[in-house]
């Protein structure tokens, strides 16, 4: 496994990201391909007929108005989501097969919601991350500092901030290097210094031959990140 | 996933056999002269037998519709698999209700700690903890999926729970007055009983085939609802409809 | 990143964040205890405090008391998880087997503890006999075993259900019968001075049948919809 080198700047609280580079994705193209894919949950239809082809190296913005389904297609590339119908195969895997689940560690996603156990610390629920993972915990301190929580490592995620925990998930990403980044709204809740935290991880990824999606409400912010752009309506994908 | 139409309502072979069985074994269960010991209560038997006989054979037809279901994932496993268990807690439920009323008489008590009848009474909660969790998951697919596991696990630990409660019982030494092997069955007795089983089996499989029929188009009916051709769920949100300081409307 | 990570460090690692999580929570100390404690008190109000009858009633309310009280450890770990704790932790590269075997060793832990704390009220407002208490060092994690791997079991088939947290025990209950069976027997064997093998037996293959259908099942159940 390559070993990711951090520029270990002090950041402190207010600092920039430190610079992150990352191990080459191994090729496999296209990495996400869905034909015709559909979502029911219940008597609910979300999805009709998605087609979506990304190619090593893209970045994809996915937009779309609320309750359109842009987390619906968001869990279905991450294989959390089986589709009702359609095909599709994500880094090689067959989207309705087992092999989904060998890919999951190669797939990283940052939800709309954090996913952190408020009763951990910051830095327990990154170990804890690391040890299920296969990775050194040394590593954690490493990611922390990179993403300016290196002071705030002992704090209980209960009693951190949205913004905190959202740091966390960016720390959690650069330690386990995905080829495959999702993010839903990774925007909300970073300030100034650490939104530049969401360019640097996406390009680190693309660099490498990865890709990335990211949905977003926010054209503005999104759209000098990504090389193409989507939008979910009527259920299927412009 | 493709359905067939609905099939028009119709008599089935299978219907009239069953209806026909059912009155026949009630004759003979009414006719056929009372056993020796116990007298006309026990003629409870010609209904405790098959009851019971069905309870065990919708428990290993709910274990073979699970594991069917989750080896090919074809949705008429799942169908079997809810039917059986529905019939089988109509079933076990007669069981042990018909076991209660025949116990009254002969004891004069409803409920005895008789091996069979606890293990009849911890089946029946099985089935019905299945059917609950049936009830409280709306997706199809994932409905189908857990209630197999269920079905799988809870029917395989049935033998565990068996043993273990006749273990208990015969360290316990229970009156076995309710043991069908330890009355005298001569040849009518006999006979009746095995018509009693015949038409209860036929019955069971008369109404697993309307109820397989039903969930097929329970199916169907939530497929069209959700048809490609339907809305989708974005199509129900629009622009708020406020302006600066207040609503339009 | 190639290939899975190892097994038994997964194992570890879920154990440790459940045990972690309890510890800083207190729910199992402060609540469950506690609440089992005071149905063991409610007993002797409802049947009478004739000492005779209490020594008799004691295990067998004991044990009575783990399984249904108990199995609240299994339904608040899985009632507390969120679908965005359960993404996080599968895209991980969790394999669900070192999942399972992971929650049924913390819940385990925590079982015993609960048997424990709750054994020595029951001794004390019962009068219990512990004569041939070391048998207890057999059936005590076995009990523990079994009804954990029945609460994560039963928890993963109703995970993210709202009505898991009722469910959940109505489905553990009548499965757990052969282990309020085998440790309620083992004492009265114990007490008759005769072998209790039999219920120890009995016990084993129960915990054996769910670790196994635990494992098998693992994957199945892990699928979200």
């Amino acid at each position: 496994m390559h070993r990711v080198a951090y520029s270990l700047r002090d950041t402190g609280w207010e600092g920039r990201p430190a610079d992150v580079h990352f191990a080459p994705v191994p090729p496999a193209t296209p990495l996400v391909e869905l034909h015709g894919i559909a979502a029911r949950i219940g008597a609910t239809t979300i999805l009709r007929a998605v087609d979506l082809t990304i190619e090593a190296g893209q970045s994809v913005g996915l937009f779309g108005a609320n309750g359109a389904g842009k987390t619906t297609v968001l869990r279905i590339v991450a294989t959390l989501l089986r589709p009702s119908a359609g095909t599709g195969q994500v880094l090689g895997a067959d989207l309705s097969g087992p092999d989904r689940y060998d890919v999951r560690r190669r797939i990283g996603l940052i939800g709309h919601l954090p996913g952190l156990y408020p009763e951990l610390t910051l830095e327990e629920n990154l170990a804890f991350s690391a040890r299920v993972a296969g990775i050194d915990p040394a590593r954690v301190t490493e990611v922390l500092h990179a993403v300016g929580l290196g002071n705030a490592a002992g704090r209980h995620a209960g009693e951190s901030s949205h913004g905190m925990q959202r740091r966390v998930e960016f720390a959690r990403e650069l330690m386990l290097e995905p080829d495959l980044l999702l993010l839903d709204e990774p925007h909300t809740a970073l300030d100034p210094a650490a939104i530049e935290l969401v360019a640097h991880v996406v390009e680190g990824v693309r660099s490498r031959g990865g890709a990335a999606v990211v949905v977003s409400h926010d054209l503005d912010r999104v759209a000098p990140l990504v090389s193409m752009t989507a939008e979910i309506t009527g259920g299927t994908l412009r | 996933m493709t359905t067939r139409a609905p099939t028009r309502r119709s008599i089935h072979w299978l219907d009239v056999t069953a209806v026909l069985g059912i009155g026949t074994a009630l004759g003979f269960a009414l006719l056929t002269p009372a056993e020796r010991t116990q007298g006309t209560p026990a003629r409870m038997l010609y209904l405790h037998v098959p009851t019971i006989w069905l309870a065990y054979v919708a428990f290993v037809v709910t274990l073979v519709g699970s594991v069917a279901y989750l080896i090919t994932r074809r949705m008429r496993w799942d169908h079997v698999a809810e039917a059986s268990a529905e019939l089988g807690v109509l079933f076990t439920g007669l069981a042990v209700i018909d076991g209660m009323i025949w116990a009254k008489p002969i004891w004069g008590v409803y409920w005895t700690w008789d091996a069979r009848l606890t293990l009849t009474a911890i089946m029946f909660f099985v089935y019905v903890g299945y059917l609950a969790l049936r009830r409280t998951i709306g997706d199809p697919e994932a409905r189908a999926r857990r209630a197999a596991i269920l079905g799988i696990v809870g029917v395989l630990q049935i033998p565990i729970v068996h043993f273990s409660v006749i273990w208990w019982r015969t360290l316990h030494q229970p009156p076995t007055l309710l043991r069908p092997d330890e009355m005298q069955i001569d040849p009518p007795l006999l006979a009746a009983l095995w018509i009693g089983v015949a038409a209860f089996t036929l019955l069971y499989v008369a109404l697993m085939r309307h109820r397989i029929e039903l969930a097929r188009l329970e199916l169907a009916l939530h497929e069209d609802a959700t048809a490609p051709a339907g809305p989708v769920a974005g199509d129900a949100v629009s622009a708020p409809e406020v302006t600066a300081g207040r609503s339009r409307s | 990143m190639t290939g899975r990570p190892p097994f038994w460090p997964q194992v570890v690692a879920i154990a440790r964040r459940d045990l972690a999580r309890e510890r800083r929570a207190g729910e199992v100390v402060w609540i469950t205890i506690p609440f089992g404690a005071v149905a063991l008190l409610l007993i002797p109000l409802a049947v009478g405090t004739n000492e005779n009858l209490l020594r008799d009633i004691g295990p067998g309310m004991f044990w009575v008391v783990v399984l249904l009280f108990g199995v609240l450890t299994a339904v608040r770990r899985t009632s507390t998880e969120t679908p965005a704790q359960r993404d996080a932790v599968a895209l991980l590269g969790l394999d669900p087997a070192a999942e399972f075997t992971g929650k049924v060793l913390a819940g385990g832990v925590m079982l015993l503890g609960f048997e424990v704390l709750v054994g020595a009220v029951a001794v004390a407002l019962y009068d219990i006999d512990l004569s041939g208490w070391p048998w207890l060092l057999l059936v005590m994690p076995l009990a523990a075993a079994g009804l954990a791997e029945l609460g994560t079991l039963s928890g993963s088939i109703a995970a993210s259900l709202t009505a898991g947290p009722a469910l959940i025990p109505f489905l553990v209950a009548p499965l757990a019968i052969p282990l309020l069976l085998g440790a309620t027997q083992s004492a009265e064997a114990i007490r008759q001075g005769d072998s209790i093998l039999s219920w120890i037996l009995l016990m084993a293959i129960v915990a054996l049948a769910l670790a196994v259908a635990g494992v098998l099942t693992a994957r199945p159940l892990q699928e979200t919809r």
